[in-house]
């Protein structure tokens, strides 16, 4: 009984904390460049049209560029690996001169890059 | 390629790890674990590590996965007996800091590998390894039940090895502690190592180490029977949820697996445990032995590149021993109530 | 008996890591990172914890503890339910241990 009560409040504090969850969007698409000197990644950005011929989706033209100085990168990207990056868009930070900004003013800043290409070839 | 289409609807999109699971395998592994370990008494872990991986799980995702669903099932089974019943806390507290740093680093371990890439053959041929073992394990036992019987020894237990705590409570390593209610007295190093051993293996296999520990508390710590089953329940939960979580932390977890497999699980056992009542005779343990075998061919199998035949034979295997445990439960469970109807009819 | 299979166990374990390592000793080794393909999902509920996954894994792995265990909690309070329903006897089985 007494660890039901505290599953529950442990419950309630979470559903509190679960508003402070951050909202991160998802970009997947090919490697274009790594520029390890700015800490940027620019990749051009496939949908989620997947099929057999095209598993990771097609590309739709669209180039964007995320920073990724504080991200978590996995298996060092190079041009040509797909890569799947969870960013944030930090639209009201333009501060920082190094920083790249898209046409809108926006700035993808990424936490996370997961190196699709090369992961799969990893030992399952 | 039209039949892959018709079958789409057979998959399930597992969002972390971004794999299709065939979902009717993962109930079936799910529920047959529950079943099986129900009725034998033992976690019935050991084949959801490889079954989870043979359905297509990367081999990290599928040890972190099988971890948090013994830690859900461990708090069932809690629940069910109300309380632990008889367990030796002072053992179990001091057990506790061995079994977390073992699955602690267990778990670096598979992380380690991961990052050689080659987590998946290296835990693929540990299992083959175990449940080598477990097969002679089981087997021996068997062996030894149907000899004993034959010169007329009662008793389902053999005597054998019952002496060897006594040699390690001798070992004399400070700090010596004095367990009262297993009511005996050895260095603290003892039951911290034989933790160690099995949490670094429950970590790296992704299971709960019950079936190393249980022998290891009687044998090797000198626990009565009663005492080991109820301590070993308590560290199972306790290396489970610690094992969820150092897993998920990890990000090698799929929670949707957990809670499908933790749902058949919950089920199954129910009637793997009532089934256990209508049972007799040791046959049941040879068909357990070749259930072991199977899954280890299945391994094999799947290492050598043959995954549908692989998913086939471990899917076959539980499938049919799941199937015969719930016809002894239905069977028996039927001629109970029809005797008791008949019973209360006389009455 | 039971120490020396162990010990035999651990050793064949420590051998079949120890073969691929010393082929694997050369490569570079770096953490694989995985991310949740979040624009594929149409649950609420999933796509609220792929994001936290994303986002922030210590709050995804108590959620996960939390939920395992009260859901691991539910379900045995409700099989005993359903147990006591059926009408067997379950307070005389033996229990068996291995």
């Amino acid at each position: 009984m007494r660890r039901m009560a505290t599953s529950l409040v442990l419950a309630a504090a979470l559903a509190l904390c679960a508003g402070a969850a951050l909202a991160a969007e998802v970009a997947q698409g090919r490697c274009i460049e790594y520029d390890t000197a700015a800490k940027t990644i620019t990749i051009e950005e496939y949908d989620t049209n997947f099929g057999k011929s095209h598993p990771y989706g097609v590309s739709t033209g669209m180039v964007s560029t995320y920073d990724v100085k504080d991200a978590k990168i996995g298996l060092t990207p190079e041009p040509g690996d797909i890569l799947r990056i969870a960013y944030e868009i930090h639209g009201d930070k333009r501060a920082a001169l190094t920083a790249y900004y898209d046409a809108l003013g926006n700035k993808r800043v990424a936490i996370k890059v997961m190196n699709v290409t090369k992961q799969s070839l990893h030992g399952k | 390629m039209e039949l892959m289409a018709d079958s789409s609807w057979l998959y399930m999109y597992m969002p972390i790890a971004g794999v299709h699971i065939f979902w009717p395998g993962l109930v079936l592994i799910g529920f047959s674990v529950g079943v099986i370990g129900g009725f034998f008494g033992m976690g019935g872990a050991w084949m959801v590590t490889p079954g989870l991986n043979i359905l297509g799980f990367p081999m990290a995702f599928a040890i972190g996965t099988d971890i948090a669903h013994i830690a859900g099932k461990s708090m069932v089974s809690t629940m069910r007996h109300s309380k632990f019943g008889n367990v030796d806390y002072k053992l179990g507290v001091v057990m506790l800091a061995g079994t977390m740093v073992g699955i602690e680093i267990g778990a670096q371990l598979v992380m380690w590998l991961e990052r050689l890439g080659q987590v998946g053959p290296v835990v693929r041929w540990v299992y083959v390894g175990f449940l080598a073992f477990i097969a002679w394990m089981v087997f021996y036992d068997y062996a030894k039940a149907v000899s004993n019987k034959r010169k007329g020894l009662s008793g389902q237990h053999g005597t054998e090895g019952v002496t060897w705590y006594k040699a390690l409570h001798r070992i004399n390593i400070p700090p010596m502690i004095h367990f009262r209610a297993s009511g005996f007295t050895c260095s603290a190093w003892l039951p911290i190592m034989v933790s160690l051993v099995t949490g670094i293996l429950a970590g790296f296999l992704g299971i709960g180490g019950g079936l190393l520990r249980m022998p290891a508390l009687v044998y090797l710590i000198g626990c009565p029977t009663h005492v080991a089953v109820g301590t070993d329940l308590f560290e199972v939960m306790i290396s489970g949820l610690y094992g969820a979580f150092t897993y998920t932390l990890k990000g090698r977890i799929e929670i949707v697996a957990v809670f499908v497999m933790l749902t058949g699980a919950a089920i199954g056992a129910q009637i793997g445990t009532v089934a256990t009542k209508y049972s007799k005779g040791y046959g049941i343990r040879l068909a357990f032995g070749a259930a072991v075998l199977c899954c280890m061919l299945s391994i094999i199998l799947k290492q050598v590149g043959y995954t549908q035949s692989a998913a086939a034979l471990i899917l076959t295997t539980i499938g049919v021993i799941c199937l015969y445990i719930m016809k002894i439960m239905f069977v028996g469970a039927a001629r109970e109530l029809r005797e008791k109807k008949a019973g209360t009819q006389i009455g | 008996m039971t120490k020396k299979l162990m010990l035999m166990a651990g050793l064949l374990g420590l051998d079949a890591l120890l073969a691929p390592l010393a082929r694997a000793a050369g490569g570079k080794a770096s953490d694989l990172v995985v991310v949740a393909d979040t624009r594929v999902l149409d649950s609420e509920i999933l796509l609220y914890f792929a994001n936290l996954y994303n986002t922030n894994i210590v709050l995804f792995a108590v959620w996960t503890v939390v939920l395992t265990a009260a859901y691991g909690c539910l379900l045995g309070v409700v099989m005993d339910k359903l147990m006591a329903l059926t009408g067997l006897d379950l307070t005389s089985r033996k229990i068996v241990e291995h």
